[in-house]
């Protein structure tokens, strides 16, 4: 297997990061991916140099998608941030977006509390006062997680079994798609495991330079998710960022023993259920159903090397009518652009693909990504949903 | 089972060609890519030909073919192939809104940042020279800050040349950007994407525009694939632009991409980005799937054809370690000079050929490729672009002349 490589030199300086990167685009302070990533690395190796403009990166990763010499640029990018905030402190936003995991289980104590505390003028205000943006489509707290939901169903008890990892936005804000998943591997004679002592992947704690805390939950993750894949079972998202986090990023940025037995084994759910088909063992019982959609492809899911599954299903399904939007990052970047001075930078760079969304005059778009999800609704006014969602439907369960 | 009917791995010129016209037979097609590649920064004109080994200059592509050697690609095709594969070009670009202009008749010949002229064939609007040859009045428009860009070098070269004794007039255009990076043609072809753009621009070369005037400006006029920002312009004007050739990031390349992703969509091309095609499984002389392997593990498409299309020693399509050449993916024989020595001529800027540019796949007429004594070694599977043998793309300037034709021949036949 091909490991990405850390040697700046690597970079040819050809510009190709630097043309497809979104925020560049947006932002002319920001010097872009190549001086940022590969370049500023050099004089990192060389002395304690710290670019501001690094502070611009949403570790889309539209740089690694676009690189002709597979430098892994935001990593460096995320590497040199983590490297500054070693001795410098984050400030207290950049802690509670970092923290969503630690934030969402205290709210799931009192949910309708907290979702009331979230989006009243006075908490908007406060979080504005932090450097939270007040416009900003902060999520809603579900009125349960997802593991006590998750509890409650009644499985049906199949050979086959596969590990869920729902990830924090599954777990706190949108456990429906999480029950989808469980619905649809159990439609497909699979026993359904989820790890309650799993931890957030981490993504969120990367971007804004919580390395240490970070690779704790790296560990503690792939402890956890590897007596499982020894025992023959793979791992399973349907959060784009938790997978790519817990098959790609985990390699790039942490040394942690046998890592990579776990990454080989993460499957995206439509992928999984792809595989499925191609050995013959999908269940295809699909009723018709009507439904026109358009399909954002998530960066982080682009980037993954394994097409649009989601997409791949979807039109699978008899009724259906989709078409990929294929009009660029959303912008939100995980949580870049709830921060009070990157919204209107997320929101120019989603704004080919809410034009796309608008001219197209469909009302509800599918994507994988929980937050590209919350934009795509804030910025171009539509309903949206996981593509596992229309997928369950079809099974008419 | 999922398959293709093919599988295209390299998602340049010739890929994408390749893919369209794959696609355009009703053919199930994925195109696997890693990295946006060189089309996205280069320069988008597609050269046929512009001077043969030995350095003579080709006035006519077409006459210039029969003075090729036979195992040079454009002659393991044909000139029939060649033509045809211009026409669907020049037709593709007029149906997606983007049209090429020039022929296979004559060399185009476009001014450069440096004042010099540059050969070619099939050019956006943009660049068509045929206004500027008959004008008597030229603008040289550059902008302020804009990196590697200098309107009186462009004049300082031009003016030197036969044809091009005109009254020259330089304008450098105020944008007024802020913030710390340099500035580049891209951003400035987004400035002119907005009408804030179009306006300044307007204002600050009006004064400047004589009846008949032509306006030389680097590549900025619009980051997409159309003609829209030109026509405002030159409407808005009375007068007519034409683009220059510029060093990388070059916006006629990115647009000339983003055409061809647009058409290579709509026919339903599946496109897997970062999928980096590592091997193949084959049976016999035939390859069963495609496997990509990325950092996580390593996954197989099962396919009835391949087309390689993944590039020389600079697209990383043929690697050269120190004691072995080879080809990356299918592990293709690739011929060499056993003595390094030989590889490459010291004289670096006499117009003499590289031998190391010539080195790559042999194929034979349908683009299959074939050991030394001629034979097939995969019988699915067609090579395009520059994984191919028997050119100096940089010394002929016929790059994406090859890649073309290349791809269109390897997508008809599959």
């Amino acid at each position: 297997m091909k490991k990405h490589h850390y040697n700046p030199d690597s970079c040819t300086t050809c510009t190709a990061c630097v043309v497809h990167c979104p925020v560049t685009q947006a932002v002319r302070e920001f010097r872009g991916p190549k001086l940022a990533g590969p370049a500023g690395e050099r004089f990192r190796l060389s002395e304690d140099d710290y670019d501001a403009a690094l502070e611009y990166c949403s570790n889309c990763k539209n740089c690694d998608i676009s690189c002709p010499s597979r430098v892994p640029i935001s990593t460096l990018n995320m590497k040199a941030k983590a490297k500054y905030y070693k001795t410098h402190k984050q400030s207290l936003r950049d802690w509670i977006l970092s923290h969503g995991e630690q934030m969402a289980k205290m709210a799931s104590m009192t949910p309708g509390l907290a979702n009331m505390g979230m989006n009243n003028f006075l908490s908007r205000a406060i979080m504005k006062r932090v450097g939270i943006s007040d416009k900003a489509p902060l999520p809603a707290y579900a009125s349960e997680p997802f593991i006590k939901q998750f509890k409650k169903i009644k499985q049906q008890s199949f050979a086959n079994k596969v590990v869920f990892y729902p990830g924090c936005f599954i777990s706190f804000n949108q456990p429906e798609v999480g029950l989808d998943v469980v619905a649809v591997l159990q439609a497909n004679q699979f026993e359904v495991i989820v790890p309650e002592e799993a931890v957030c992947c981490g993504s969120p704690l990367v971007v804004n330079g919580f390395m240490d805390e970070a690779e704790a939950n790296a560990r503690k993750n792939v402890a956890i998710l590897k007596k499982y894949v020894e025992l023959g079972y793979s791992v399973i998202t349907a959060c784009t960022s938790c997978g790519l986090m817990l098959k790609q990023e985990y390699q790039e940025l942490f040394e942690i023993n046998e890592q990579e037995r776990v990454a080989a084994r993460i499957y995206d759910i439509s992928e999984f259920l792809l595989e499925l088909y191609d050995e013959g063992r999908l269940n295809t019982n699909f009723v018709k159903q009507a439904g026109r959609y358009l399909y954002h492809a998530p960066c982080h899911l682009r980037v993954q090397g394994i097409g649009r599954p989601g997409l791949e299903l979807v039109k699978m399904l008899p009724g259906i009518e989709v078409t990929d939007a294929d009009a660029g990052c959303c912008g939100i970047s995980g949580n870049y652009g709830f921060k009070d001075d990157k919204y209107d930078i997320a929101m120019s760079v989603g704004s080919n693909l809410f034009e796309t969304i608008k001219a197209s005059g469909v009302t509800s778009v599918l994507s994988e990504c929980g937050t590209c999800r919350l934009q795509i609704a804030h910025g171009a006014k539509v309903k949206t949903a996981h593509p596992i969602t229309i997928v369950r439907k079809a099974y008419g369960i | 089972m999922r398959t293709s009917d093919v599988i295209v791995i390299g998602g340049g010129l010739a890929g994408l060609t390749a893919a369209i016209v794959a696609a355009g037979r009703g053919k199930e097609v994925t195109l696997m890519t890693s990295g946006a590649g060189t089309l996205a920064i280069g320069g988008g004109t597609i050269d046929m030909l512009g001077y043969l080994e030995d350095n003579t200059t080709v006035y006519s592509p077409r006459d210039g073919l029969g003075r090729l050697a036979e195992d040079h690609p454009y002659s393991k095709v044909g000139s029939q192939v060649m033509e045809d594969a211009v026409q669907f070009f020049l037709t593709m670009c007029k149906e997606e809104g983007f049209a090429y202009t020039g022929s296979m008749d004559s060399t185009q010949w476009l001014p450069t940042a440096v004042g010099t002229l540059k050969p070619s064939c099939l050019v956006p609007l943009t660049m068509d020279i045929s206004l500027l040859k008959a004008a008597n009045h030229v603008v040289v428009a550059g902008f302020s800050r804009l990196k590697d860009y200098f309107p009186e070098l462009v004049i300082k070269g031009l003016s030197k040349l036969p044809g091009y004794q005109k009254e020259y007039e330089k304008v450098v255009i105020e944008t007024g950007f802020t913030g710390g990076r340099d500035v580049t043609t891209l951003d400035i072809a987004r400035w002119l994407d907005t009408a804030a753009g179009q306006q300044a621009c307007y204002e600050q070369l009006g004064k400047h525009i004589k009846p008949g005037s032509v306006v030389i400006i680097p590549p900025v006029l619009g980051s997409r694939p159309n003609y829209d920002v030109r026509n405002k312009l030159e409407q808005a004007l009375s007068c007519k632009f034409v683009e220059t050739v510029i060093m990388p990031t070059a916006i006629t390349g990115l647009r000339l991409r983003a055409m061809l992703l647009n058409r290579a969509k709509k026919l339903g091309v599946k496109i897997m980005e970062q999928a980096h095609a590592a091997w193949a499984v084959k049976d016999g002389s035939r390859v069963m799937s495609v496997v990509t392997s990325n950092i996580d593990r390593e996954r197989a498409y099962s396919t009835q054809a391949v087309i390689l299309a993944t590039g020389g020693f600079f697209g990383g399509g043929i690697v050269a370690d120190p004691d072995t050449v080879h080809e990356a993916v299918l592990q293709l024989p690739v011929e060499a000079p056993t003595d390094r020595e030989e590889w490459g001529t010291l004289k670096l800027f006499s117009g003499a050929a590289q031998p190391f540019a010539k080195i790559g796949i042999k194929v034979d007429s349908s683009l299959r490729p074939v050991d030394a004594q001629g034979k097939v070694l995969l019988e699915n599977v067609y090579i395009a672009g520059r994984n191919l043998a028997g050119y100096d793309y940089c010394l002929e300037k016929s790059g994406n002349g090859v890649a073309l034709v290349t791809g269109y021949k390897a997508g008809l036949t599959c």
